[in-house]
């Protein structure tokens, strides 16, 4: 772990729970409507100044708070092409369950990779540190699990280019049995099972 | 689709007491010419006191009535720079010491630089990830999270 | 399973059983690359009729595909006139007559399972032989000119395309040293086509290792085709496509045994890339299941747990936290 995540954390949970200090808040331009003010930003009284919480250029937290409702939007670090397929499966992945995860929103917004809303009704149905805990937890992860599957993409295609070509000519026994080894390992290693490699599927 | 055009106007922007940004907060008593020979007179003031290592000094004159609201731009990216200079040449080990010796108002002004310097990180600004965020926890070690919700409902933009 | 098998395992599990006893049968399947196969008992139940269509048939034809079945069939093979409608070759199956012995038995399904790979390996098979005997001209111009040939560099002999898929295809080129061996394949998708560039990099650096010296030499390049093809028309440039080149050897099929298990695994490239794209895929995406349940998990701490009334065996209330 880089040595300036930490305070990057620190900050992201310090500004968070600054924010997190919500009410419940009748929209003042449709009559018996509760809105997100931050989401429909009609009301220029009712929003507060944002805030930009960054570690470099690509890693970075946008808090927009109001007076119902606060938006945290995270820009996730992508090095390379690979990364930034992956980050986007995976946001999208997530965006797709949003209905189980209450607080994220649908669609990011621009410039971000994935938006939370947390209203005042998500702050008093849950904890507000638990709440808070979530996104720390999620930041954390969400790097982690990035380079990750990235490691796992490139031990794979090793495995896969070396046990190719080690049976294509010149044939070595030996060879062969090393990377069947190797990928045992792996899988053992690995904590969801690489047990798609098993499942035998064809093709068309 | 023309004649649809009018159902878009925003007629409640027409209307006579309507709320804009800028009744929000009382506008700065000096004036923008005020303001812009003020910071420019407080960016020099800072350079001289770095110079001869007067961190605190420093940092007490530039968040003492900094420039906010509309139309002084120029004055608070002088102010901006000045401050960030500050940042950056600060030992880490003399930070809770100068933030100690910061007002209240002052410790607010701070905060808000340092959200400010991290908005513009990746715009070209010079000033490192790390330096903002080791600031930012000290202060709010020093000052509390109602420093940052000061920061946050502060309706005068730095 | 790492890598794909050569033959069809269809045909192999069916006739297997339809040699115990002969029963009915009317099985349509397919096979890698639009090869479709269609195994049925027309006249009588002792009478197995297996049939293929195979899309780059007119390009296999040109490269000597019927005369290698032919002989490879002996005995089972059907005339063009009787062939299966809708179907390019087929072969029909005395069970009357099938040799008695198990290993017999055994040696015969599995040749017969290797259908759709003995077809495949025609081009494969007359690229050597041309190969050979360019090796062979070679020497006997190198002892008169040898200098002129050295600076004239090498002879090369056709070119051959086997357009195996709609779009993608391979080419192979025979000269006097080697057997160039050039696969074309699409990327469908964005997620493909940067896991596609990852599994071919390997596939370029895999080579370096020690123990891997002797496999043959692979490049591969997006978006523009290599040399050897680049002066054909009608080739595909852009994002994509790749271009994976495969260079044997005369080690890599100096006996036929070794050139065929060569062959097998050459012509099956494209699909097992594809396979390993996808199963990566689906690998992620198990991953990513796992941990959104996670944060999932995380997420739900936050709700506080509703108070219950719980009763003990003795009848007295508590409450739970």
């Amino acid at each position: 772990m880089s040595n300036t995540l930490r305070p990057y954390l620190n900050a992201v949970r310090a500004t968070l729970t600054a924010a997190l200090t919500l009410e419940n808040f009748s929209s003042q331009v449709v009559e018996r409507h509760n809105k997100p003010e931050v989401e429909v930003q009609t009301s220029p009284e009712a929003l507060l100044k944002p805030l930009i919480v960054s570690r470099n250029e690509s890693e970075r937290v946008l808090i927009e708070p109001s007076v119902n409702a606060i938006r945290l939007s995270i820009s996730i670090k992508q090095a390379d092409e690979i990364e930034k397929i992956l980050c986007h499966k995976f946001t999208r992945f997530m965006m797709m369950r949003a209905e189980g995860f209450v607080i994220l929103r649908r669609k990011p917004i621009p410039g971000y990779d994935i938006s939370f809303l947390i209203t005042n009704f998500h702050s008093e149905s849950m904890l507000k540190h638990k709440l808070v805990d979530f996104i720390i937890q999620f930041m954390e992860d969400v790097d982690k699990e990035i380079s990750e599957m990235k490691l796992s993409l490139n031990a794979r295609a090793r495995i896969v280019a070396e046990s190719y070509l080690s049976t294509v000519s010149a044939f070595s026994t030996r060879e062969y049995d090393y990377n069947l080894a190797n990928l045992t390992n792996l899988a053992r290693v690995r904590k969801p099972r690489l047990d798609v490699i098993s499942g035998h599927s064809k093709l068309g | 689709m023309a004649e649809y055009a009018f159902r878009k106007i925003n007629i409640d922007a027409l209307e006579e007491d309507v709320l804009l940004p800028s009744d929000l907060y009382d506008p700065d008593p000096r004036g923008p010419d005020g303001v812009l020979s003020d910071a420019q007179a407080k960016s020099t003031e800072v350079r001289n006191l770095i110079s001869r290592g007067d961190i605190p000094g420093a940092l007490n004159a530039i968040l003492t009535d900094p420039p906010y609201g509309e139309g002084v731009d120029e004055a608070k990216n002088l102010t901006k720079n000045a401050l960030l200079l500050i940042l950056n040449s600060t030992r880490a080990s003399e930070i809770p010491a100068i933030l100690k010796s910061l007002g209240q108002e002052q410790q607010d002004h701070l905060m808000a630089y340092i959200y400010k310097g991290m908005a513009a990180i990746g715009q070209g600004s010079d000033v490192t990830g790390s330096v903002l965020l080791n600031w930012h926890s000290q202060l709010t070690e020093v000052a509390g999270v109602g420093c940052i919700v000061r920061v946050m409902t502060d309706r005068r933009t730095l | 399973m790492i890598l794909l098998e050569s033959h069809s395992v269809i045909i192999n599990d069916v006739l297997t059983d339809r040699f115990d006893k002969p029963s009915r049968a009317d099985i349509q399947f397919v096979d890698y690359d639009n090869v479709r196969f269609h195994l049925s008992t027309p006249s009588s139940k002792s009478q197995i009729l297996l049939s293929m269509g195979i899309q780059c048939w007119p390009d296999l034809v040109k490269y000597g595909a019927r005369e290698h079945l032919q002989s490879e069939y002996e005995g089972y093979w059907l005339s063009e006139q009787d062939t299966e409608p809708e179907y390019n070759v087929s072969l029909i199956i005395d069970l009357e007559k099938i040799p008695e012995g198990v290993d017999d038995r055994l040696a015969l399904i599995s040749k017969l399972a290797h259908l759709k790979s003995t077809a495949m390996s025609s081009p494969f098979l007359s690229a050597f032989a041309e190969q050979a005997s360019l090796q062979a001209n070679y020497k006997d111009a190198a002892g008169a000119q040898a200098k002129d040939l050295g600076e004239q560099g090498e002879t090369k002999g056709d070119l051959k395309i086997v357009r195996y898929r709609e779009e993608e295809a391979i080419y192979i080129q025979a000269s006097n040293d080697r057997v160039t061996v050039v696969f074309s394949t699409v990327f469908k998708e964005e997620t493909d086509k940067v896991l596609g560039r990852v599994f071919l990099q390997e596939f370029v650096d895999a080579r370096k290792l020690n123990a891997l010296q002797n496999a043959p030499q692979v490049r591969y390049s997006n978006r523009e085709p290599p040399l050897e093809i680049r002066h054909l028309p009608g080739l595909h440039n852009g994002e994509d496509w790749g271009y994976v080149t495969f260079v044997l050897f005369p080690r890599h099929f100096s006996n036929s045994s070794q050139a065929q298990s060569s062959i097998n695994r050459i012509q099956l490239f494209r699909d097992y890339l594809h396979y390993h794209i996808k199963c990566s895929k689906a690998y992620m995406h198990s991953r990513m299941r796992y941990r959104v349940a996670e944060f999932l998990k995380i997420l739900n701490r936050a709700k506080p747990e509703v108070a219950a009334e719980r009763r003990t065996a003795t009848g007295r209330t508590f409450r739970t936290r």
